[in-house]
């Protein structure tokens, strides 16, 4: 069974959001539509890597 | 009720492009842990890795470990993912509708409309944040 830490979770949560505020994104002028299309050919792209990889 | 998120959750919720309903969501999710829990597999951690800094992978990781642990790809039966392919997602959809299954998801939680517009006959729920976070603030 899993210890659950909560505090530690939201800790790390908050540092990655800090972390990602000074990010300039990849992302930036598309729409949540597009965006969400970028991230589903990322999504196909590493799929078909794993596979090459274990054929 | 456990929940699988889609990427999409994870990024729109801390990457450097936000959505308010994926952040609301997720900061609910950890009020709620006791009555949510969530389940991650590999794929999706790496889908997150392609929009962070490594840096912010690295805080992913140790934040994911604090609630759930990382499910290996290989550990999905196949013939789930073949199923799920036969219902005309793409291969890595596929893989992530079987994963839902696998685990006895009660819901999958994306943005994705490719998800969102299948959701008759499948063994559990598929919402975006916004309808997430309304279900929880309700029933919790």
């Amino acid at each position: 069974m899993m210890k659950l830490n909560i505090k530690k979770a939201k800790m790390h949560l908050q540092k990655i959001r800090e972390l990602m505020s000074k990010v300039t994104s990849p992302y930036k002028g598309m729409s949540k539509q597009e965006i969400i299309e970028e991230i589903r050919k990322t999504r196909e792209k590493l799929w078909e890597a794993k596979l090459a990889s274990h054929s | 009720m456990l929940l699988i998120l889609d990427s999409n959750e994870y990024i729109f919720s801390f990457g450097s492009v936000r959505d308010s309903s994926c952040e609301k969501l997720l900061d609910t999710i950890l009020e709620h842990t006791g009555k949510i829990s969530i389940r991650v597999p590999r794929l999706i951690t790496e889908e997150v890795r392609n929009n962070l800094t490594p840096e912010a992978f690295k805080e992913f990781i140790l934040f994911v470990h604090t609630f759930t642990t990382i499910d290996e790809d290989k550990v999905i039966p196949f013939e789930l993912g073949a199923k799920y392919e036969g219902k005309g997602l793409k291969p890595a959809d596929s893989l992530i509708a079987a994963y839902a299954q696998w685990t006895g998801a009660d819901f999958l939680v994306s943005e994705n409309r490719h998800f969102l517009s299948r959701q008759s006959n499948l063994p559990f729920k598929v919402i975006n944040a916004e309808h997430c976070f309304k279900f929880i603030k309700s029933s919790i």
